[in-house]
């Protein structure tokens, strides 16, 4: 922590957002308070809509001018913000308070070259001259980490990956010596190797330029491990504030709690059933009386209902706006929230493997041509000499590479990776969503990788799709009836009174009220849409279901519930799951096996007892090193990120391109050899099994949540 | 934003714009369904002694170089001119919706053939290609609307298509095509009710502009034949008078002015009115 006696850089104490709607008065925040040291790291945390995202544009002012905004007190480095002229707020803009949005992908402009985008700042900020300008941005680029900056300072961000993008942004915040860098879900969109290298690039930024940050992010372990403190934020409201430890450790207001009961964890030996919170954020137009949080608190009681409650502090530097924060300290949320602590009996009852696989997939190849048909043609010299000749020799990305896997019914598979792996072309392959070049896919007996489409149909019937994007799987022009009602329509299950039971049935099965079948898609929420697209799923009553993603854009506490919900169908209905994720957390909950891909093929597979202990393939060991998480932390190992490099050209180990291990040109030539250090555990590499058993694992085996 | 989601068959509130848009059009539609027998004249017949005369109240609208009644003719050329507007345009919506379905759909050979196919035509300024199509044959009312109608089929096709290719992308399309769907259920039902709403615009967009055109073919002779009237016929034959008779000219164009409005009017409010999302008030 900063040392007390300096003045905070930042104060904010009442601040009030609001914004006329058709219905009356929205109010946006209501009352946020907290203060930032110089050098401190304040974690602003809260599920989508309590408001985070509105407390980093208010302190910009970058509201716009439909909101009403009032304070107590808006204090930046001493300046009253509320007085300040809209061109002096202009010049403290991306000046002594710099901003990172979320997605890098769509902040960089795209027709000029990075250098130009990061030495901006520093010609409107600071008056420096062009070339002076760009001289600096390119020792900015250095400093943020980003090899070769000369380069890419005259490059476009297309040319650049996600990660450098985000490294450029950041740099370019920083061109005007901010004091306050502000960062908005900054590490959302990156694949979690590449967030971990983020997050250790803030840090050190921070200690070198004794930078404040305020860390807006929805994911706990994030704001774990780069900030001091935290700030809970629920419907645009402080629900508690403190040191992150403290907070994370001993949480005092019952929504902190619901939130770390909802967070499935990686750690083994503390599985359990997710607790997590009943209900939907309240309508802040007509906000409920007393406790915003009360309608959905399994503590509360008849005060809550009633009375606003105020802020008190049950330790040094915390505070939490809760009645009961002292009555129900040691009373555990699971134990609140009703008797739902009961382990998940996942990892003892494996599947019976000796009955013959329900989804069998051998060899499964596809590739696609990289650029169109003219990018394919070379022109060039037999021999080096002579009259150069055309040749046509495209290049392909191998999306799948000669990929095998086997599901029993009843068991649920796990497919963890990063984005471009080719997990969610796998999943759809499988399903015969796309053709696959070259393997033999059977379902329930039947060999599909060639088979025409109206052979297909009872292995439509049999196997479903969850997707990821809640948004995007449902049909906005029609009813939720009509849109689980089709499959049942379509394979003749059901029709005129019978299918409307089914439906009823089917949105009782995933928890929702029969009134929602007359509801259109955009009136429910995020979790509510994924219930609709796993009850479609589940309406032809299929055996196998691969879900793509199917949890990632959820809130935590939704997450929680829509995983519950696919644990129990998995019981009562004997599914066999392949489940797509980018969060091993969230596989290590729910999957009996796990395997890791990279770059279209596997690269370690075993039951999740295995894969999440040594010995690790360095991709495994890397990735879950970098997970970040709210118990407690053990190794770090950083990836290399992968600049241009050329695709894997199908010699040698396809993670050479960034193993941390790497042994040398045996990596580069010669495909690695299956270690298999117990049944069923098959690592590919080229490291003796002893070594990479020897390595420490970077998770704990107990991580008691106490308090949790 | 949080709020609750509204509840099922909440009250529709019909969007202004669809209201004064859908009156707008009625009243010009009344009037040229029933302009024959509430015009005060005959539409052709002439008044010699009362050439050019200036609105007044025995002639709303004022007379032309013959004596006829304006206000009598822009009723009678209500009738072809809107007639012309919507059978084209429906022409056109229906080879370019099917056309534009196909292209965005399959992809591949036959989206690049329909698409060079729809360049060609793009390329021949309308009135050319309308004349062209017109030309080799004897002018008549039907083929006129067939020749606009076919003028303004590239862009239909063409707003189908960019809509199509992006629906396709969805997730509930490859949800469909999960349980085997076949492509005329995932045309019809899955994407082209989401595909309607640019698709209304542009059509209304359409009237306007084949009412225009219609008028410009009719102007070369290759439309309505005098002396039956037509508002585009009018306003050219009006071109030689405008510094005599200004009303010659302006009623007409006034009245072409206030249908192309209330058309637009009413696309843009039917687009509205018909997506669910926007319907509920909702986000």
């Amino acid at each position: 922590m900063a040392s007390p006696p300096s003045p905070p850089l930042l104060e904010i104490e009442g601040l009030c957002v609001s914004y006329a709607t058709a219905g009356g008065t929205l109010r946006a925040l209501s009352g946020v308070s907290f203060r930032l040291q110089p050098g401190e790291a304040l974690g602003l945390a809260g599920e989508s809509g309590s408001g985070k995202s509105t407390v980093a544009l208010a302190l910009l002012g970058l509201l716009g001018p439909e909101a009403a905004l009032s304070a107590r007190r808006l204090r930046f480095g001493g300046r009253d913000l509320l007085s300040l002229s809209p061109e002096e707020r202009r010049r403290l803009r991306g000046g002594a308070m710099a901003i990172v949005f979320q997605d890098p992908f769509t902040a960089l402009n795209p027709s000029l070259p990075v250098g130009r985008q990061v030495a901006e700042p520093m010609v409107f900020h600071r008056g420096l001259a062009e070339s002076e300008a760009l001289a600096a941005a390119i020792g900015l680029l250095h400093q943020v980490g980003i090899p070769r900056p000369e380069v890419v300072a005259r490059s476009y961000p297309h040319q650049l990956s996600g990660g450098m993008q985000q490294r450029a942004l950041i740099a370019t915040a920083l061109a005007a010596e901010p004091e306050l860098l502000i960062l908005d879900e900054p590490t959302t969109a990156l694949d979690v190797t590449i967030e971990a290298q983020i997050l250790d690039l803030l840090e050190s930024l921070r200690r070198s330029r004794r930078l404040s940050i305020l860390f807006i992010s929805h994911n706990l372990g994030v704001i774990h491990r780069l900030c001091d403190s935290v700030c809970i934020l629920y419907a645009g409201e402080v629900c508690e504030t403190g040191p992150t430890k403290a907070v994370f450790r001993d949480p005092a207001h019952p929504y902190t709690r619901g939130l770390l009961a909802s967070l499935p964890r990686l750690a083994l030996g503390s599985r359990k059933r997710l607790s997590p919170i009943p209900g939907t954020l309240p309508d802040l137009e007509k906000p409920p009386p007393g406790c915003l949080f009360h309608p959905r608190c399994p503590y509360g009681d008849k005060r809550c209902g009633e009375q606003s409650p105020l802020l008190s502090s049950p330790g040094p530097e915390r505070s939490v706006r809760c009645w009961k924060a002292q009555e129900i300290r040691g009373v555990a949320w699971e134990e609140a929230a009703g008797g739902n602590g009961r382990p998940a009996a996942r990892g003892d009852e494996p599947a019976d493997q000796a009955v013959a696989p329900l989804v069998i997939v051998r060899d499964l190849r596809k590739r696609y041509r990289l650029g169109g048909f003219w990018d394919a043609l070379v022109w060039e010299k037999p021999g080096g000499q002579g009259w150069p000749r055309p040749a046509w020799e495209p290049k392909f990305l191998r999306a799948l590479d000669g990929v095998s896997l086997a599901i029993a019914a009843g068991e649920v598979l796990g497919l963890v990776g990063e984005s471009g792996c080719g997990k969610t072309t796998l999943g759809r392959t499988i399903l015969r969503l796309i053709d696959p070049d070259g393997g033999e896919i059977v379902i329930d007996g039947r060999a599909i990788a060639r088979a025409p489409e109206r052979e297909l149909r009872p292995v439509r019937r049999a196997a479903q799709i969850v997707f990821q994007n809640p948004d995007s799987s449902l049909n906005p022009r029609k009813t939720v009836g009509e849109i689980i009602g089709r499959p049942l329509e379509r394979f003749r299950i059901a029709s005129g009174a019978g299918l409307r039971r089914r439906v009823g049935e089917l949105l009782d099965m995933v928890r929702l009220a029969p009134s929602y079948a007359s509801r259109y898609p955009h009136q429910l929420s995020g979790g509510e849409k994924q219930r609709v697209g796993i009850a479609r799923a589940l309406a032809t009553s299929p055996r196998f279901l691969v879900c793509d993603e199917a949890v990632s854009a959820l809130d935590v506490s939704v997450q929680a519930a829509v995983l519950n919900l696919l644990e129990d169908l998995r019981r009562e209905l004997g599914l066999a799951f392949l489940f797509i994720t980018h969060d091993l957390s969230v596989v290590a909950h729910l999957a009996h096996r796990v395997m890791v891909m990279y770059r279209g093929g596997i690269c370690e597979e075993g039951t999740i007892a295995q894969v999440l202990r040594p010995p690790f393939h360095p991709y495994t060991e890397a990735l879950l090193s970098a997970v970040p998480r709210i118990d407690g932390e053990r190794a770090r190992i950083r990836l290399r990120e992968e600049g241009p490099a050329p695709e894997f050209a199908g010699r040698g180990c396809r993670f050479q391109g960034r193993c941390p291990r790497l042994l040398g040109e045996i990596c580069r030539t010669v495909a690695p050899p299956v270690l298999e250090p117990l049944p069923g555990h098959r690592i590919l590499c080229h490291h003796r099994l002893e070594t990479l058993a020897a390595v420490a694992s970077p998770i704990a085996d107990e991580a008691p949540p106490p308090g949790a | 934003m949080p709020a609750g989601p509204p509840e099922p068959g909440a009250r529709r509130r019909l969007p202004g714009n669809l209201l004064a848009g859908a009156a707008l059009v009625l009243v010009i539609a009344a009037a040229a369904l029933v302009g024959p027998w509430v015009a005060p004249f005959p539409y052709d017949e002439f008044h010699i002694r009362d050439r050019l005369k200036a609105p007044d109240a025995v002639y709303w609208f004022g007379t032309d170089e013959y004596g006829r009644d304006v206000f009598s003719r822009v009723l009678a050329g209500s009738r072809i001119s809107l007639f012309m507007g919507v059978a084209a345009t429906a022409v056109s919506l229906f080879c370019g919706v099917a056309l534009g379905l196909t292209a965005g759909f399959f992809r591949g050979r036959i989206d690049e053939w329909l698409m060079r196919l729809m360049d060609l035509l793009m390329s021949f300024p309308p009135v050319i290609l309308g004349l062209l199509i017109l030309a080799v044959t004897p002018p008549s009312l039907w083929k006129t609307v067939l020749a606009v109608g076919i003028v303004y089929i590239p862009a239909i096709v063409r707003v189908t298509r960019s809509v199509t290719l992006e629906l396709a992308q969805e997730e509930f399309i490859l949800a469909a095509r999960a349980r085997g769907e076949n492509a005329g259920y995932i045309l019809f039902r899955e994407i082209l009710p989401n595909a309607w709403p640019p698709i209304i615009v542009e059509a209304s967009l359409r009237v306007t502009f084949a009412i225009l055109l219609g008028a410009a073919l009719s102007f070369l002779g290759m439309g309505a034949q005098p002396p039956s009237s037509d508002w585009g016929l009018m306003i050219s034959e009006a071109r030689s008078y405008l510094d005599q008779a200004w009303w010659m000219a302006v009623f007409p164009g006034l009245v072409m002015c206030l249908t192309v409005v209330g058309i637009n009017l009413l696309g843009d409010g039917l687009r509205e009115w018909l997506d669910p999302r926007l319907r509920h008030g909702g986000a």
